[in-house]
């Protein structure tokens, strides 16, 4: 019998230490890395509520220029560097146009770019989305292909002057994961199937921009804006 | 006085292993574990499905509760008063083969219907199959009776 209360005592042991390292790991923080289960997001109505861009620029400009964007995906990274400085200048400052970017995480090919996404939600928090969105992407090869770029992350938040305790209390836990799990639905239901996805219009009206160039926004913008267009595509 | 039933000690043994995988599973379903460790398979699918609650009831918390009685009963049944006891022997028998059917039917669910495999659940589903196998000697005691 020495022998089986033993083992069992073994079992007990390797089973509580188990079990309350995860409970307390969690506590310090376990960071969302997946799409997490969202009631409602089956009804569109709610899921147009549910799910949030980030806006750039005058909410009352007449067009909206919207990204589905993976901050893991080079393509996105593409844009964000040398085509949406130009639509910031030319489209967003002058009033013409303001820009939304929506979290678009491919998770099947990019493990951690959910991740990514909650961070810049993080980052939004304290009021630094831009910031660190633009720093995710600027960055982008030394974090995209890490297992675990956490670290990473933090250094960005850091960068951009975030303040560390609470961007790390939010970004090891599960904080957004809600958010970005409806824009992804978002995105989905408005078949966008590959990043970056850039659309532009009005509400209500959009049109996909078929290539993520400044040329292919602009020609998008001025078939939108024509009379002939209004109340057209969608 | 009679040696301790072998088979209710491995009994005991595997059912407290499965009831720390329960209780893993449980702690994440009262948000106490945080996004659940996934080596493989995709457990946030399984445990984020409707199947991983009966009614408002999760799933894990009938595992836990389904681990306990056994460890209890088998523990029950190695005390030298208890160890020819046909009464822990039935119970041992009829609840690890209500536990071992349970969980066959959640494996039927994770294959078929859900399509994503949860490790700890497979894990505690191969448990309540061992114990199960494990109870089996519990027949003989209940034929020879005391």
């Amino acid at each position: 019998m020495t022998k089986f209360y033993v083992i069992l005592g073994v079992v007990a042991i390797v089973g509580i230490g188990a079990v309350g390292y995860s409970v307390t790991s969690s506590a310090l923080g376990a960071a969302a890395m997946e799409p997490v289960e969202v009631e409602g997001l089956d009804d569109l109505t709610l899921l147009a509520e549910i799910a949030q861009g980030v806006t750039k620029g005058d909410e009352d400009a007449p067009i909206t220029i919207i990204e589905f964007g993976d901050y893991a995906c080079p393509g996105c990274g593409g844009f964000a560097l040398s085509v949406k400085p130009q639509v910031e200048l030319l489209l967003v400052e002058t009033g013409k146009a303001k820009f939304v970017f929506y979290d678009f995480p491919i998770t099947t090919i990019h493990p951690t770019s959910f991740l990514a996404a909650r961070t810049a939600r993080c980052a939004q928090d304290q009021g630094k989305f831009w910031e660190y969105h633009d720093a995710l992407f600027r960055n982008q090869a030394s974090w995209r292909l890490e297992a675990s770029p956490i670290a990473n992350f933090l250094g960005f938040g850091e960068d951009v002057g975030l303040d560390a305790d609470e961007f790390e209390s939010c970004v090891k836990s599960d904080r957004h994961a809600d958010l970005v799990t409806a824009n992804m639905r978002l995105g989905y239901e408005l078949r966008v199937n590959s990043t970056p996805t850039i659309m532009v219009g009005r509400p209500g009206e959009f049109l996909q921009v078929p290539s993520a160039t400044f040329q292919g926004i602009q020609e998008a913008m001025d078939r939108i804006g024509s009379p002939e267009n209004a109340g057209g595509a969608n | 006085m009679a040696a301790p039933p072998m088979n209710r000690m491995v009994v005991a043994v595997l059912a407290m292993g499965g009831f720390f995988v329960a209780l893993y599973l449980f702690s994440h379903n009262l948000g106490l574990g945080g996004p659940i460790v996934c080596g493989v398979g995709d457990c946030a699918t399984v445990q984020s499905s409707r199947y991983a609650t009966l009614g408002p009831v999760p799933v894990s918390a009938i595992g836990v509760l389904g681990y306990v009685v056994l460890l209890a009963l088998s523990f029950m049944g190695l005390q030298p008063k208890h160890r020819e006891s046909r009464m822990i022997g039935g119970l041992l028998l009829v609840g690890s083969l209500g536990g071992g059917l349970f969980s066959a039917y959640l494996t039927y669910l994770e294959a078929f219907v859900i399509q994503a495999w949860c490790q700890y659940c497979v894990a505690s589903a191969i448990i309540i199959a061992l114990i199960f196998v494990a109870s089996i000697p519990e027949v003989a005691r209940l034929r020879g009776g005391s």
